[in-house]
């Protein structure tokens, strides 16, 4: 208690210098430095310890991995010059770049990677990324500038974990010297240095001017977390900002037609869907899914809800996904779908309650599902959930026969950008709550040995084709109505280069090359 | 006076501690598992299971409450599930910003306050009343965020004269605080109107005017201090509230204050946060009501403090 | 004209009960003579009748969709444009009436009868009691109001009632403290001094003497408060904890607009004007109200 009273009396002092402070300092901002507005706030600078995009973001600009994604989402060497995969998938080798070294000055070599993979792998180190690198067995170094990586079992997309954010090399040294509070005092190998964090307020990077990679375009990159859409917008139109994510669709139209203003948008490698308990009548009934899907104009729903800027969901994966394989839309069919619900026994429809979220567009499109699905006789009520309570009521459910879901709106997004991480998560049998993300208690035993196929093999041949049979199954079942795929959308100031949202929804401030 | 104040501040320890223990039960009675918000959208169950050992969530919720009461003992309120900061900076860091916010804008919501009173009790029902009565109820007419969002889009798209975020620099104080301040300008001059308007009804000032005192003197002198007791029981209430950090304004200028701290900690259920941050605004509360107390013999001394 | 005020007391039974010398018709003798509050009075009496036929008279049901006219501006066929579904604004306006009213109304109703209670009892006893109640107070008050929302709403469930419950306990310790500060100095003025000494009983002081002097109070800070109350509810619709959509309740309108606000203006607009007309009349009246109410107030 002491303490508060402390902190009370000392604010009100500091807030004197403060003010003092404030009437010193200027707008003036030189050409060179840059101001990057985002929706969220910084959580952590420990890349292996992150589980935000937004922290990704500025972690990106400091450290970097053995791979990487190029603005494409291509695999890319980064620390890592090339790279080899046992048939087996149970052992990798990297090659690794010479010359690098560390912010600090330590050497980047072998030794510095396996003190990095033995952090993540530990499972006593509690790091939210640990399982990345939980089927890691052991990591051997087997000279200067090479390190294999020996796992447990065969994992087929083992090196799209390398080639995630969450496995960003950190210095030893930093990790030695700093330990639980690395989280603030980031050191990797990027072309930026941390300079100062104030937590809600903006995080500022430097210049690394020892950086391996050749000469850094900005001499500051300046963070700051703006949530609410309208004031983004405003700072971009103003000029405090140079560029901004996301953009809400609805305020395109005001920034498309400013000069000097770039507005543009990517497809990401998320889906958007509506899940149904397959367990729980009436959607036990194949014809009542599929009628659902007949019964959603996609085309409508993308230009109500989204201002026309999404794709069309054609398949559970996102096109930019690896092993994505393209299936038959379903056509809005009004009338197709009263047949199939009519021949299910529901000639009147039902009554069914989704779950949504609190976000104002996801709200919209819950709202456009209950307008569509009243056309057919289903009446959608929808219940509005905070994110604890939502969470709560999905996941504290131990016997699936116990779970209250009907449907739910979501969205996915597989950070790895991999078929395995994009599917099993949410439609494998393991899945289902508690256990994982699979809202729609979906058990195909033909799925569920596909998705493991795939999983076993580090063969592209092999995974391709169990992935592709994979999408075909559950796009029959329908055990969602398939909706959309989303589109990252952000704007800059048209003088600005080299940074891009990538379609995993982290920025990337440097080209890779 | 002074054994007044000794006595109020000596009530706080077991105040305080009594709503420790209800703020500890409130928070985990909200639904809720900050292992599963914290690790993030796509965590797997084995991040979830290793969040929650972390955090000290798989111990039994006994255990839970004995860390925290040992933690506020030792002054330290615990450490955030999400940032892994000490909850005494992550408050401590909100709070300059807020208390600097708050400051401003009760600052000039209460002159303007007192003025539209006057003004609409020397007119009354006359135009000059209804126009600034007109002017201060438009401020609590309007949704803060609608207000905000257009302030900032007269003032910093199109005149280009004002930052529209900024907490460093002195520009980036006005636009908040207006959105913050129109509001409780309104509660206050209703209050002051209400308020002078009956005073001037009672004996003293009537015999004060038979006397034949001037009438604005009466008003002055008389009047309006007496009429401040409701004014500022509803100043400390706004000041207290204020404290507490605004979410709208903060959200919608990107103010670094507690509002803005507890939303998010709320969304992340971040125990140790939330439990610091009303703690905090229990504090402050309790230290502005005996400030009101105290302000209440002082403009009326027929009140004593007992 | 009286049915717009509400009781202000659970005991109170009539609107019109200002003190023992002042009946209805003596209130309304002075009340009529002031044009502002017969207007606004007038206005609330309009509002109430649309709540009651609001959806009957709409030209449009408030939930039909029409993807062809998304984000229509005003014209003859939708006075008040369409929506992001092409819904017509005006009868959603029409329909939203009923529900804004209702929120605020029953909310501050609640927050008021319990917080009234709280602070005559607190102010006039004193010692332990007020202690008491005054930390209940302020815990209430310490309870961040979203936090407070959040919980009920998580514990309840999603909906409009749960609104209510949220938004009328952010009224109780405000009611509370407001009429505790009146009753500390009613209970040292003159007459209740008498009261006491010819020795009345305290249930009766209180109601006789000591409550009509906090009702001009209790009055300002009703009316004030239902405009507080349904902006309070558009903030929680903001945060995703309001009225479950389709309905059309004005702060949901508002909020879910904004982003429009630079694009079509028109949808945050004519919501935005009916709220802020609403909440006006609201505020005006009962300044008016208390004008005409007081015993004290002679003309």
């Amino acid at each position: 208690m002491g303490r508060i009273l402390f902190r009370f009396s000392a604010a009100v002092s500091m807030l004197f210098a403060l003010t003092a402070a404030g009437f010193a300092q200027g707008a003036a901002t030189a050409p060179k430095d840059i101001v990057i507005a985002n929706n969220a706030n910084f959580v952590s600078l420990d890349p292996q310890d992150t589980n935000d995009n937004i922290s990704f973001s500025a972690e990106k600009a400091i450290y970097q991995g053995l791979l990487g994604f190029d603005k494409d989402m291509k695999l890319v060497g980064v620390l890592a010059t090339d790279w080899v995969a046992s048939p087996n998938a149970k052992k990798f080798t990297f090659h690794l770049r010479k010359g690098v070294s560390f912010q600090d000055g330590t050497p980047f070599d072998a030794a510095a990677v396996k003190v990095n993979i033995d952090r993540l792998a530990d499972p006593a180190n509690k790091l939210k990324r640990h399982s990345l690198f939980d089927q890691v067995e052991k990591t051997v170094v087997d000279n200067e500038y090479t390190v294999s990586v020996y796992l447990k079992a065969p994992f087929g997309a083992m090196l799209n974990n390398f080639s995630h954010p969450g496995a960003m090399m950190i210095s030893p040294k930093a990790l030695q010297d700093y330990g639980k509070d690395i989280f603030k005092h980031p050191v990797g190998t990027g072309p930026y240095l941390f300079k100062d964090w104030v937590t809600g307020d903006h995080l500022t990077l430097v210049k690394n001017p020892n950086y391996w990679g050749g000469p850094v375009n900005y001499n500051s990159i300046t963070f700051r977390s703006i949530p609410e859409d309208g004031t983004r917008v405003a700072m971009l139109q103003s000029g405090e900002a140079d560029f901004i994510y996301p953009v809400p669709t609805e305020q395109l139209q005001v920034l498309a037609g400013q000069g000097g203003i770039v507005v543009k948008h990517d497809p990401t490698v998320g889906i958007q869907y509506a899940s149904m308990n397959t367990m729980k009548k009436p959607f036990t009934d194949i014809r009542v899914r599929q009628a659902l899907n007949y019964a959603v104009d996609k085309d409508a729903f993308i230009k109500v809800v989204f201002n026309g800027i999404a794709g069309t969901a054609t398949s559970c994966l996102a096109p930019n996904t690896r092993f994505y394989s393209p299936q038959t839309p379903y056509p809005y069919d009004p009338a197709k779908a009263k047949k199939l619900l009519a021949e299910a026994g529901y000639p009147n429809g039902f009554e069914t309650t989704l779950w949504v979220g609190t976000m104002s567009v996801s709200i919209k499109a819950a709202q456009f599902l209950q307008q569509q699905l009243a056309m057919v006789g289903v009446n959608m009520k929808i219940e509005s959930l905070e994110s604890g309570t939502m969470a709560n009521k999905i996941w504290n459910v131990a016997d699936p026969k116990d779970a209250t879901i009907q449907m739910y709106y979501g969205s996915w997004t597989p950070s790895t950008a991999d078929a395995d991480w994009g599917m099993r998560p949410i439609l494998g049998g393991t899945m289902i709550p508690p256990k994982g993300y699979n809202t729609a208690y979906f058990q195909n035993k033909e799925v569920n040995a596909d998705i493991q196929a795939g999983l076993d093999s580090a063969d592209v041949a092999t995974r391709k084709a169990a992935y592709e049979k994979a999408q075909k199954t559950i796009w029959n079942e329908a055990p969602w109505i398939f909706l959309s795929v989303p589109q990252n959308i952000y704007a800059y100031k048209d003088s600005l280069q080299d940074v891009n949202l990538l379609p995993d929804g982290t920025l990337s401030v440097y080209s890779l090359n | 006076m002074l054994k007044f104040l000794g006595r109020r501040l000596l009530g706080l320890i077991p105040i305080l501690f009594f709503v420790s223990v209800l703020i500890f039960l409130f928070v985990h009675l909200i639904p809720g598992d900050p292992a599963r918000l914290l690790a993030g959208a796509d965590a797997s169950y084995s991040d979830i299971a290793a969040v929650r050992s972390r955090l000290g969530l798989d111990k039994p919720i006994l255990a839970q409450y004995l860390s925290y009461v040992s933690n506020m003992f030792h002054g330290n309120l615990g450490t955030s599930f999400r940032t892994g900061r000490p909850v005494v900076s992550e408050i401590g860091d909100r709070f300059m910003p807020t208390l600097l916010l708050t400051l401003v804008s009760m600052l000039w919501s209460f002159i303007v306050a007192l003025v539209v009173g006057v003004i609409s009790t020397i007119k009354k029902d006359k135009w000059q009343d209804y126009t600034v009565r007109f002017g201060a109820l438009s401020g609590i007419s309007l949704p803060s965020f609608w207000l905000g969002l257009m302030l900032m889009q007269l003032f910093s798209v199109q005149l280009h004269w004002l930052p529209t975020v900024g907490f460093n620099s002195w520009k980036g104080i006005i636009l908040p605080s207006l959105t913050l301040g129109s509001g409780i300008a309104a509660v206050l001059a209703r209050f002051t109107r209400a308020s002078l308007q009956e005073v001037l009804q009672e004996d003293y000032t009537r015999t004060a005017r038979a006397k034949g005192l001037a009438y604005n003197l009466v008003i002055w002198k008389h009047a309006l201090r007496n009429a401040l007791i409701p004014v500022v029981t509803m100043a400390g209430l706004q000041f207290g509230y204020l404290l507490g950090g605004s979410v709208v304004v903060e959200t919608v200028f990107s103010w670094p204050g507690e509002g803005r701290l507890l939303i998010d900690s709320v969304g992340f259920r971040d125990y140790p946060v939330i439990q610091g941050e009303m703690l905090l605004f229990a504090l402050e509360f309790i230290l502005i009501n005996v400030l009101v107390d105290i302000l209440y013999a002082v403009l009326n001394p027929q009140i004593r403090l007992e | 004209m009286s049915s717009p005020l509400p009781p202000a007391s659970p005991t109170d039974a009539g609107p019109a009960a200002p003190g023992r010398h002042s009946p209805a018709a003596e209130f309304w003798r002075k009340f009529r003579k002031k044009k502002v509050g017969v207007a606004s009075g007038l206005f609330i009496l309009l509002l109430l009748i649309v709540a009651v036929i609001g959806p009957s008279i709409a030209p449009y049901p408030m939930e039909k969709p029409d993807y062809n006219h998304i984000l229509a501006g005003a014209s003859f066929a939708h006075p008040a444009g369409t929506d992001e579904f092409g819904r017509d604004i005006f009868s959603r306006i029409l329909v939203g009436t009923r529900i804004s009213l209702w929120v605020g109304f029953s909310s501050v109703f609640l927050g008021a009868v319990f917080g009234t209670f709280l602070g005559l009892i607190s102010g006039f006893y004193g010692k332990w009691i007020d202690t008491l109640i005054m930390r209940f107070c302020d815990i209430l008050f310490a309870f961040p109001g979203i936090l407070l929302a959040i919980g009920i709403i998580a514990i309840l469930g999603p909906g409009l009632g749960n609104v209510i419950i949220a938004v009328s306990i952010y009224g109780i310790p405000v009611f509370a403290r407001l009429v505790r500060g009146n009753t500390l100095a009613l209970k040292a003025s003159v007459y209740v001094e008498a009261a006491t000494t010819v020795g009345a009983k305290n249930g009766r002081i209180i109601w006789k003497h000591i409550f009509p002097g906090t009702l001009s109070t209790i009055i300002v800070y009703f009316t004030m408060r239902i405009g507080m109350a349904i902006l309070t509810a558009s903030s929680l619709s903001f945060l995703g904890l309001g009225a479950q959509p389709p309905t059309p309740e004005w702060g949901a309108m508002l909020s879910n607009g904004r982003a429009y606000l630079n694009t079509s203006p028109h949808v945050v607009i004519f919501p935005g004007i009916a709220l802020f007309l609403s909440v006006l009349a609201f505020n005006l009246f009962g300044d008016e109200l208390r004008d005409a109410l007081d015993p004290k107030i002679r003309d």
